[in-house]
């Protein structure tokens, strides 16, 4: 699942919460759903670092030998 | 020529003179044609009575010695810079005195902006007929780039202004930077082996970027192989080459075209401050909704649970509501009501007397009244 599937599904479930039109077991379940990938999309925002490299560098640090 | 050698024994043996005299004559034999490459080295003195400068290949970096009689090229007021891309006329001659190979010219044209469009536009044409540029080929970015790749130059101005569109934008970026020659001869090939080592390294999406430059200075952005390997580029490219007007054949190549280096960088992240309102918001929504949703169900419930106490209080008084009705109308058709109003009911052999004339003078009868009754004789009709 990518980042922007996880959020557009979230925010078509606010929406169908949100309409007041889906019965209680179901609005429950896609509460639970809900959190679940509110959590992925926030996990993956947390988990960049924010880094900005050299390639050359990094080459250089990849393959020692050369 | 006759190049005569020396024998010593079975060996024949040349002097250099006349082997250069030897090479040199059987060059002489070869045509005179065109050559295109770049000028460098141009070396020129009041002394000389030639001028001397390389021609390089932009493609390769293969290099030609060209010497030109002084007088004829002054005459033609090339004005020629490093770099400048010319035609050379000439047939290939080696200095004698020195072995050093080289092409004599005859004529020297520059290979001017309208040849360069001209080739560019040739180009074009070949490319896009081959799809290179068609719409349907265009892939969309990544919202969320784990890796993005930069190709740019070591000038700092281009790959600063990418860099801090994406840290402002969304300082969690991750960019690995392949700097590499953005102009002459070497640009086309380095910009090509850059995109690919960053493509083996794993990148999402790719930004080349280069500032303005005259046009010359842009022409390897043109070059076919660069811009077969944007075409190819395995994840999308953003191209931000030169002005908006520029537009060199790797930006129609590329899946988005930004006018500025700033462009291509605010485009490829996406507003970190946004994203996370709207994340934020969605999982208001997530509770909110889920909150009402059980409200409304609650609701529901008590409403049925009120109704349930209030039905049989209810049906107990209707009941007797009806039963009361009832009661009523069977008290009006009773004749018990007329009697207590007055009324007496007169009988004469058990059947009831509605008319005088059915009676006779001493006959009995019994009446009956709303409190018991009597028994009678009639005295007279009337």
């Amino acid at each position: 699942m990518t980042f922007e599937q996880a959020q557009r599904e979230l925010e078509e479930i606010v929406q169908r919460l949100e309409s007041g039109e889906t019965p209680l077991n179901e609005a429950l379940k896609l509460w639970e759903r809900g959190e679940e990938l509110y959590r992925f999309c926030k996990e993956r925002l947390d988990a960049a670092e924010g880094k900005i490299e050299e390639l050359a560098s990094r080459a250089e640090s990849a393959s020692p030998d050369t | 020529m006759k190049v005569e050698a020396i024998e010593y024994g079975d060996r024949k043996v040349y002097s250099v003179g006349a082997f250069n005299r030897g090479v040199s004559s059987w060059l002489a034999r070869l045509p005179t044609v065109w050559v295109e490459g770049e000028v460098t080295e141009l070396r020129r003195s009041a002394r000389w009575a030639s001028v001397f400068f390389t021609l390089k290949d932009p493609q390769d970096g293969s290099c030609l010695g060209v010497s030109m009689a002084r007088g004829q090229f002054d005459a033609l007021r090339l004005e020629l810079a490093d770099g400048a891309r010319v035609h050379v006329y000439g047939r290939p001659e080696l200095y004698e005195a020195r072995g050093e190979f080289r092409l004599r010219a005859l004529s020297l044209e520059r290979f001017g902006l309208g040849d360069h469009l001209a080739a560019l536009e040739r180009l074009k044409t070949k490319l896009a007929g081959e799809g290179l540029f068609a719409a349907e080929r265009k892939r969309s970015l990544p919202l969320l780039p784990a890796r993005i790749g930069l190709v740019t130059g070591n000038d700092a101005a281009a790959k600063r202004d990418v860099l801090t569109a994406i840290t402002t934008r969304f300082p969690p970026a991750n960019v690995l930077v392949a700097e590499t020659y953005v102009q002459g001869p070497r640009a086309a090939g380095a910009v090509v082996d850059a995109l690919r080592a960053l493509c083996r390294e794993g990148v999402d999406v790719v930004v080349v970027a280069r500032g303005g430059g005259s046009f010359e200075d842009l022409l390897p952005f043109s070059d076919e192989r660069l811009v077969r390997a944007v075409a190819d580029c395995p994840v999308p490219v953003v191209s931000a080459v030169g002005h908006e007007q520029d537009t060199p054949l790797c930006d129609l190549a590329a899946d988005v075209r930004a006018s500025t280096p700033s462009v291509a960088g605010r485009l490829v992240v996406p507003d970190l401050a946004q994203l996370l309102e709207r994340l934020g918001r969605a999982r208001g929504g997530l509770e909110r909704g889920t909150r009402r949703g059980l409200e409304r169900e609650r609701r529901r419930i008590d409403g049925a649970h009120e109704r349930l106490g209030r039905a049989p209080r209810l049906l107990v008084e209707r009941g007797r509501a009806k039963l009361e009705h009832s009661a009523g109308r069977l008290r009006a058709l009773s004749p018990k009501a007329t009697l207590e109003r007055g009324y007496a009911i007169v009988r004469a052999e058990e059947s009831i007397v509605r008319s005088g004339k059915a009676l006779e003078p001493g006959e009995r009868v019994e009446v009956e009244l709303a409190d018991g009754g009597f028994g009678a004789r009639v005295e007279e009709i009337q």
